[in-house]
């Protein structure tokens, strides 16, 4: 009976420390107010990430983010869906295949990296510029082409809108058209899709931003260069892009905090280096 | 209404009990109940307004979005081409015009025999206990969210697929049929089993006094008898077929070309507005192009549910 009664006043001193606790956390922070995030799935990992600490300095705020490719954030953001839209273009101004958001401001969060995909039971481990536009074109269709076994190659590519096929086109592929139609052909609609379609089909490639590579793929080297953050710097690899964070006019309240916090120092040399992104001040001289 | 009627009847006698209780004076007790009435009348006659009203809504809206397709969009060129490339300016509907029909039939094709079967096992064959083990079994596979139907199909169902046909990528009209059958079966079947179950036992015994077989009887004398009830229910079959969206999403592959082979990743209507309604701007033809889309599927489903009461109505009237 004392034993019971000692355990139960230990849950209840512990308890009590706990609510303590979470009081003197929220009042260390009187920031109220809720961020709608939407668009792209490559900046996904960086939106959840930087939400749930800035979630734990600000408690008070609420934040929900979801992700179905780069248009619909500047889209969401113009409906008045969304408070940030993240978009791996600069969505302020004209690009070719999309016209700008008038009115948005382009917040820039984080270098983003993509990389060319395999299943990891692909042989080979490099690509030529040439071979990469002639395999998602379509002209090149087996994996022995590219120095790989006799095994039918199967193209994953993300639907239209998606920040990464926009990148990849334009830097991977040197602006060449993308296939359309094929028995080896399928489309998805997010970064999570195409890893798990990558992970789960043999023989299969496609394209997605680092942070998203897992042991069951493969990043293959473009021209013999690694899509690594090195590679990047010293300007060898260059599909790359910075993310944005599109707001209607300049961010304000609880919607600016959360956009200074990811721009801070300590956020992009600490959790954003760690998920692969790379921080915006170190390719402030490249280009 | 059905529950109005039956209140304006028992309100009489309620009446009286009241009148005869001597609870207040009986005057205002009556005026009361008869205020109260006409309210719950007029309170129901709006809710079944208001629900006439979101349909007549929603119909007006997307055939009036829809219909601005046709500004740009030739009417032969968005129900005859097979050619969807909105970023270019084509926009052929055909291809998931015919996705739907073809995956709608395929899933018919494959689940009628089943259920028939399932049902025709349900009514006539299987002894009481069983019979009411299997019956809830089934009612509760109906309620299996699609989502977790189109999880299984992209885990489990394709990679078996893809090592059963030896095809680098299994996705396609067969899979989404496979699916889709997997989600029927059990609202075809449960309906069938209750028509058949409601054939009147003189008819067997009459095929049984004339001397037919077990097999002869169920197929030449239950089945036609109740072949009205089990064609309600491949029609309620085949409209959740049609509108199923998430579950064929996962593993129909979602590329805008036609499908000439059963594993070849194409389209319907569902699966390609559901991919791309988010991705177009807002006041764009191929945003129209997917509400006239949607129209279509909306006008499909309607003519099905109108095809359904018809058939009601003239069984009642049997």
């Amino acid at each position: 009976m004392r034993k019971w009664f000692k355990s139960l006043t230990a849950v209840a001193l512990a308890l009590s420390l706990i609510g303590g606790a979470t009081s003197a956390a929220s009042a260390a922070s009187t920031l109220k107010g809720s961020i709608v995030i939407n668009g792209s799935s490559a900046l996904l990992p960086l939106t959840l990430q930087a939400s749930s600490e800035f979630k734990k300095l600000n408690p008070k705020v609420k934040i929900s983010a979801s992700a179905a490719g780069s248009i619909t954030g500047p889209q969401a953001v113009r409906k008045g869906i969304a408070d940030i839209g993240a978009v791996d273009w600069d969505a302020s101004i004209d690009v070719p295949g999309f016209k700008k958001f008038d009115g948005q401001v382009a917040n820039p969060v984080a270098v983003t990296v993509f990389a060319a995909i395999v299943h990891k039971d692909v042989k080979v481990n490099s690509l030529t510029t040439k071979q990469l536009q002639d395999i998602f074109s379509g002209k090149i269709t087996n994996w022995k082409d590219v120095g790989g076994a006799d095994e039918d190659i199967v193209v994953v590519n993300r639907k239209f809108g998606s920040g990464t096929r926009v990148n990849f086109q334009m830097k991977a592929l040197s602006g060449t058209e993308f296939m359309s139609k094929g028995d080896n052909y399928k489309e998805v609609g997010s970064s999570g899709d195409m890893k798990t379609t990558i992970e789960t089909t043999p023989n299969s490639i496609g394209y997605i931003d680092l942070p998203y590579v897992t042991t069951k793929m493969k990043a293959l080297s473009i021209n013999g260069v690694a899509p690594t953050e090195k590679n990047v710097l010293n300007g060898t690899y260059k599909v790359w892009g910075i993310g944005y964070f599109m707001t209607k006019g300049k961010p304000t309240g609880a919607t600016k905090a959360f956009i200074e916090y990811i721009q801070s120092n300590t956020f992009q040399n600490g959790s954003l280096k760690k998920l692969k992104f790379i921080p915006l001040a170190s390719v402030k001289n490249l280009k | 209404m059905i529950e109005m009627n039956s209140t304006a009847q028992n309100a009489p006698a309620e009446l009286g009990n009241s009148i005869r209780t001597g609870s207040g004076p009986s005057f205002d007790r009556r005026t009361r109940l008869r205020w109260a009435n006409s309210a719950f009348r007029i309170a129901c006659i709006a809710a079944a307004g208001f629900v006439c009203l979101v349909l007549f809504g929603i119909l007006f809206l997307m055939f009036r979005t829809g219909i601005l397709t046709f500004q740009e969009v030739g009417f032969a060129e968005f129900f005859f081409s097979t050619d969807w490339d909105p970023e270019n300016g084509h926009y052929g509907a055909l291809l998931f015009i015919y996705g739907t029909i073809a995956l709608t039939a395929l899933t018919l094709i494959i689940s009628v025999p089943f259920s028939v079967l399932i049902a025709v096992f349900l009514a006539e064959m299987t002894p009481k206990w069983l019979r009411n083990t299997l019956r809830p079994v089934l009612d509760l596979l109906v309620g299996i969210p699609s989502v977790v139907y189109g999880y299984l199909g992209l885990t489990v169902l394709i990679p078996w697929l893809r090592d059963l046909t030896g095809k680098p990528l299994a996705d396609g009209l067969l899979a989404a049929a496979i699916v889709l059958t997997i989600m029927v079966l059990p609202t075809i079947s449960r309906v069938s089993d209750d028509a058949i179950t409601a054939v009147p036992k003189k008819y067997r015994d009459a095929s049984y006094a004339l001397g037919s077989n077990r097999f002869q009887t169920i197929f030449r004398v239950v089945l036609p008898a109740s072949s009205r009830g089990i064609v309600y229910a491949v029609i309620l079959g085949m409209a959740r077929a049609i509108g199923e969206t998430m579950a064929v999403v996962m593993v129909i592959g979602n590329t805008a070309q036609i499908a000439d082979s059963l594993f070849k990743p194409t389209a319907v209507l569902t699966s390609n507005i559901v991919m791309q309604i988010s991705s177009v701007e807002f006041d764009s033809t191929w945003n129209y192009a997917l509400y006239m889309m949607g129209f279509l599927l909306l006008v499909i489903s309607l003519l099905m549910i109108v095809a359904v009461r018809f058939l009601q109505k003239k069984g009642a009237s049997e």
